[in-house]
Order: C-alpha cells, then sequence, then structure tokens
C-alpha cells in the first residue's frame, strides 16, 4: 500500500474519497458548511483530472433529482448537502430512498432555522430517519474519507442498492484539519470496484417505465423488499467495515456500533457523531478516577443497530443516551430508538438521557464526565 | 422539414401500445403519439405527475413502449439533465425529451425549466398545455387563459397567461416553437428540427383537454384549430442563432388580424368560456394581441 498521512478537514477528506471513487455525476448545490466538498470536486473536473460531468443545479431539489436521473442511467453519482438544504431536497430524498437509488451523498450536520445558525446538531439527517437511506455517522476525519469510500460499496452493491448518507459534524468535523491516512487512489478504487451492475438501467433499447402508477400488491412488495434490503444493509457494512481492515488496516467498531470501554460497566453512555470521541476521553478520564464506564458510539442510525443495543443492555446495568436532535413531544431520536429495542426484547435496564449540543453547543468531554458522574448517582 | 401525413404513420416504432388510460379526445396523448412516436427508436421519456403519469397506465399494464422516468412534480428538467449526462458519459446519443403539462412546466416546474435552459442542458422540454391541472381535477393554472371557468376560478380566471415560450426566448433557449394537435405534420418537424439541434429546446403544444375545456371529444381537434384560426394560440419557431421569429406556415395568414376569425368562435364552442363576461372576452382579445406584438418585435 502506498498511502499517505495529510493534514485534512473533514469536508476535503469526504471529497478526496470522492475522487478516488470516481463518480460520473456529481450534480450540487452550496450551502454552508458543504461548500468545500463541492468546490473541490469541481476543480478536479475542470482541471480534468476526475472524468465526470459536474451539474451546477438551481437547487437542492433539483440536485438530486438530477442525480437521480444519472442514477437510473445506471452510473455512480454523487452529491452533498447540509440543514436546510437537505429539507430543501426533502422530497427527492425518500424518492430517491424509496426508487433504490444509489446516491451517495455526504450530509454535513447543521442545526435548522429559526434561529438562523451554521453550526451543528443532527436535526436535519434525523428528519429523514424513514426516507429508505442508510445513515452512518462520523466521529473524526478519518472515519469520514473512510465512510464515504465505504458508502459506494454498500449503497451499491446489487443486494442493497440504496442510497447512503454519510454524516459528519458541521464545523467540528468539515472545518477543523486533522491528520487522516490516504490510500493509494488506485487501491482505493479497487477497493471501491466498478458499479457495473446496476438494479436499474434506462435503456433506449430495453423500454421500461420507473416510477409509475401501482396498485396497492405492487406498492406492497417495493416497500417490503425496501425494508429487506436494510436488513441486509446490516450484514453488509459489517462485512465491507472488515473488508476495509483487511485492506487498510482501519475499522470502525462492527461497522454498526463502535464500543469503547468494558461490557461490564456501571454505565454505558450511548453516542453518536464526534460527541462519540469526546466520551471515549471522558471514559478514559473517568477510568482512571475509578468509575466503570462503557461507551457506544452508533455508527449506523439506520439501519439501526438493534442486535448490538440489545447485547450491550443484556451485560450492562445503566445506558445513557446523548442525543444532539430533539423529537419534539418526545425525547431525543437517539433515545426513542433504543428503548424501543429494550421494550421489545424485555429487558428491564434503567435508562435516561439528555438532550445536548444543539445549535453548535459545545459537548466537551469535560461536560460528559459531569454528565456520567450524574448519571452514575441517580 | 415536410412531413407530409402519411408519415405520421410510418414512425420508427410506435411511442405506445394499447392499452393507455387516457380519455376519449385527449390531446395530449395524441400529440405524444406523433411527437414521440417520430423520434421513438432513440428517445429517453422525463415525466412528472401529470396526466401523462397516470394515462401511460399502471404496474406491469404500462403502455408506453419508450423508456419512461416518472418524477416529482417540480424536477423533470433536472432529472433529464441527470440522464443525458450519464448519457454522455456513457457514450451514448439519445434524445431526453420532457413530458410536462402546464403545471409542471409554467408552475412548480419553472425554477427547474429555466435552470436546466441557462445551464444549456442538451435536452428538450415539451410542455403539452391543456390550461390547468387536468389530472386533480381542472384547477387554474399559470398556463389558464382569461375568461376560463376552472374548479378554482368558477367566476371566470381574470389574468393573463403565463407566456412560458417567451420566457425561454429571454432565457437563451436554443430552440423555441409552439405547436398544435391541430397541425401535426408541424407539430413533427418542430420535433425532429429541435432534436436535430443541441442545446436546450423548448415546444409548447396546444393540446384539448375536452374535459376541463368542457368540450366534445368529437370536437377536439376543431378547437384547437379554431385557436389557431382565431390567433388565440401563434404557431411559431425561434432559433436563438438566427435570432428571428418565424411564423408557422398554419398562422402565417393570421398574422394580420384582419384575416383571424373572431374569438368568439373559439370560446362559445367550450363550455369552460359559458358565461365569460364583455369585459373578459376584451382582456382575451388584448392578451392576444400581446401576445403576437410580442413575437412580431422579433420577425
Amino acid at each position: 500500500m502506498v498511502g499517505k498521512t495529510v493534514t485534512l478537514t473533514g469536508n476535503f477528506a469526504a471529497g478526496k474519497a470522492a475522487e478516488m471513487a470516481k463518480p460520473k455525476v456529481i450534480a450540487v448545490y452550496p450551502i454552508t458548511p458543504q461548500t468545500d466538498i463541492i468546490e473541490y470536486l469541481s476543480g478536479l473536473v475542470s482541471s480534468g483530472k476526475l472524468d465526470a460531468r459536474f451539474i451546477t443545479v438551481e437547487s437542492e431539489h433539483s440536485a438530486l433529482a438530477a442525480c437521480a436521473g444519472a442514477a437510473w442511467s445506471g452510473v455512480r453519482t454523487f452529491t452533498a448537502t447540509s440543514s436546510q438544504g437537505l429539507l430543501y431536497m426533502g422530497e427527492w430524498v425518500f424518492w430517491s430512498g424509496y426508487g433504490r437509488l444509489p446516491i451517495i451523498m455526504p450530509v454535513v450536520n447543521r442545526c435548522l432555522a429559526p434561529g438562523w445558525s451554521i453550526f451543528v446538531d443532527l436535526q436535519d439527517s434525523m428528519a429523514f430517519r424513514d426516507a429508505g437511506w442508510i445513515q452512518i455517522y462520523t466521529k473524526n476525519n478519518q472515519e469520514v474519507f473512510d465512510t464515504v469510500l465505504q458508502a459506494f460499496k454498500i449503497g451499491e452493491s446489487k443486494d442493497i442498492s440504496l442510497p447512503v448518507m454519510p454524516c459528519l459534524d458541521g464545523f467540528v468535523l468539515s472545518h477543523t484539519t486533522a491528520k487522516v491516512e490516504l490510500p493509494d487512489p488506485e487501491e482505493a478504487y479497487s477497493f471501491v470496484g466498478d458499479y457495473s451492475d446496476p438494479v436499474v438501467e434506462v435503456d433506449v433499447d430495453n423500454p421500461w417505465a420507473y416510477g409509475g402508477l401501482v396498485g396497492p400488491e405492487q406498492f406492497n412488495i417495493a416497500r417490503r423488499d425496501l425494508m429487506k434490503a436494510m436488513e441486509r444493509a446490516k450484514e453488509k457494512i459489517i462485512k465491507v467495515n472488515k473488508e476495509f481492515e483487511e485492506t487498510f488496516g482501519r475499522s470502525y467498531g462492527n461497522g454498526l456500533i463502535e464500543q469503547y470501554g468494558d461490557d461490564d460497566a456501571d454505565l454505558t453512555l450511548i453516542t453518536m457523531g464526534t460527541m462519540g470521541d469526546e466520551a471515549d476521553e471522558a471514559i478514559d478520564q473517568l477510568k482512571q478516577e475509578g468509575y466503570k464506564v462503557n461507551g457506544v458510539r452508533v455508527r449506523t442510525f439506520r439501519p439501526f443497530p438493534v442486535e448490538d443495543i440489545v447485547r450491550i443492555a443484556k451485560k450492562n446495568r445503566k445506558l445513557f443516551v446523548l442525543d444532539r436532535a430533539v423529537s419534539f413531544g418526545h425525547e431525543g431520536p437517539l433515545r426513542i430508538e433504543i428503548e424501543a429495542v429494550l421494550k421489545r426484547h424485555n429487558l428491564d435496564i434503567p435508562i435516561s438521557g439528555d438532550i445536548v449540543g444543539l445549535g453548535g453547543e459545545s459537548v466537551p468531554f469535560k461536560r460528559i464526565m459531569k454528565i456520567a458522574k450524574e448519571a452514575l448517582r441517580s | 422539414m415536410g412531413t407530409k401525413l402519411k408519415d405520421l404513420m410510418n414512425n420508427p416504432k410506435e411511442a405506445f401500445y394499447k392499452g393507455h388510460f387516457a380519455c376519449a379526445g385527449c390531446g395530449s396523448v395524441l400529440a405524444l403519439r406523433h411527437a414521440i412516436g417520430a423520434i421513438a427508436d432513440k428517445v429517453i421519456l422525463v415525466v412528472p405527475a401529470c396526466c401523462t403519469s397516470v394515462y401511460q397506465g399502471s404496474g406491469k399494464g404500462v403502455s408506453f413502449n419508450v423508456p419512461t422516468i416518472n418524477t416529482a412534480f417540480a424536477s423533470s428538467d433536472s432529472v433529464a439533465s441527470g440522464i443525458k449526462a450519464a448519457m454522455e458519459m456513457k457514450g451514448k446519443d439519445v434524445h431526453v425529451v420532457v413530458w410536462a403539462g402546464d403545471g409542471g412546466t409554467a408552475d412548480i416546474g419553472i425554477a427547474t425549466l429555466i435552470g436546466a435552459c441557462d445551464r444549456e442542458e442538451d435536452i428538450l422540454h415539451i410542455m403539452y398545455s391543456n390550461n390547468v391541472y387536468s389530472n386533480t381535477g381542472g384547477q387554474r393554472s399559470g398556463d389558464t387563459p382569461i375568461g376560463a371557468r376552472t374548479s378554482t376560478t368558477p367566476d371566470g380566471n381574470t389574468t393573463a397567461r403565463k407566456m412560458v415560450p417567451f420566457i425561454m426566448m429571454a432565457d437563451n433557449a436554443k430552440y423555441v416553437a409552439t405547436a398544435s394537435v391541430a397541425h401535426l405534420t408541424d407539430l413533427v418537424d418542430k420535433v425532429k428540427k429541435a432534436v436535430s439541434l443541441k442545446g436546450f429546446k423548448f415546444i409548447q403544444i396546444d393540446a384539448t383537454c375536452p374535459v376541463a375545456w368542457k368540450v366534445d371529444f368529437s370536437n377536439s381537434i376543431e378547437v384547437a384549430r379554431l385557436a389557431v384560426q382565431t390567433g388565440i394560440w401563434p404557431l411559431f419557431e425561434w432559433d436563438r442563432d438566427i435570432g428571428k421569429v418565424t411564423i408557422s406556415r398554419p398562422s402565417q395568414k393570421y398574422l394580420d388580424k384582419e384575416h383571424r376569425k373572431p374569438i368568439t368562435e373559439w370560446t362559445e364552442i367550450q363550455g369552460r368560456f359559458r358565461g365569460i363576461t364583455e369585459e373578459q372576452l376584451k382582456a382575451l382579445d388584448a392578451d392576444t394581441d400581446r401576445q403576437w406584438d410580442f413575437i412580431k418585435k422579433f420577425l
């Protein structure tokens, strides 16, 4: 392997991974803090370093629509967005998920207005929980690179054929430089492979109609097939995580969750995104103070790692969920999911949680330590 | 291009087979048969929500014989842009054609239409214009003429129709044309010409909706012919590189208002204009003059 270590922002890490996967069609609309990703790719296309069509559309709605058109035509397709932009493309987020179009779209997580703010929380991508997309949340720039690369291999595989949303925290990752190990581009491409066998490929010589009128029977066949594909996606993500480790020497837990600490703990902190990295630091410090605290970072929010949560809950005494989004009128979305898993599997384990870090509010490890200590006392 | 009547029956292949769901006398389905049939060997059709997304058929009973991508309402030209880009990357020479109603073109779809036009995407957008949201029961659209009763303008529409061809001329489209289901050879000529040109092309077809227009099915063609003869619907072509409008043969006679039939001949055979006021008729006439005056500037 002829890799090299560089310092990159999360955005450039995402852009580099896309570059190495060589998408054929990229359709984009700018939004802070996603812009570096698309600017980087536009430079590559205009200089001829990347052989792709780069379409600068008039809205996010059209960005994803153009990607959908390209995906229907059976080529590798990439875009990126954030926050209001993701909401504006909303109709197409669902359309491409339910249409099984394997578009790869990093979402740079940013809170939603009002008030107007460009900083991180997970409210934007959480709103698309049910859109039929694989969502993978990352903790650092290395994972951003690795996840974007993996996303092509996961989403495009014929037994899955689903769009993938690698998520990275706005500014905390997107605009902060950190060390990233880049693989040799050829090796990266050979890991991803060609998109050679798409499920759908519009063809003049073999006319089909896509997305037309259907009755309830066919509609349900399609939806149930999507449900099964999401289940299969769990195994695929685990498999790709393993293959990635074999090829590049890095992995992220089992691909679905990453655990930090021991199973036999008094408290398990459950987080997502960069809060997971801070939680690891907090756990180290707490260990030194004599506490037995375990950390679980949920990497894939969809498909949700039900089996892993069950396994962890069975071996632990108390769960505490840190959510960076709110389902107003209820709780944080991550906590809701975990409570549902516990209930369904008759696991009577104390669970509580907190909503933190909205609108870019900082959640440093010291704060997580404080939260953990309070949770241990209660 | 000189398409003859007999040529209409000699398409490279049929655009669709039996089993479509269109109403009797539907202008759109007739226009599609000939416009798309004429280029059916090389076409990929993109259809936003509209009557066509329904009348193509359902499930395994789709009647269309050309690849058809049905899309969300406000995005057909963007989807078409993505398809064309992918096909170019694959080295495939195909005509990507958007087939959209007036709502999906003039109203909710206008941002994506203008976006694709100003990017000079190599696609053809065909707007089949039935002047209402026919598919949802006949509500007013931006393309509804003055005086027309729709299910959301029960006293008659009061504002002038949005002339999308003029917008496209201003947005630097490569080719803009109007056509009519009463003049199919002219329509086919225009479609063939459009796909022979590189860049963004736009054609608007006056396509009778007997249901919304409250016209007897047997008068479907007659009402479209009267639209031309009364000057309500001028047929013309615009080529950006020539920089001039050419009045199409069926409309040439009506350049001079003296030769036009009174617009009441067009309104009176349509139930949607029943009860149109004198004031609305005057406004409709003035709007027709406005359209001709605009076109004449480019002769």
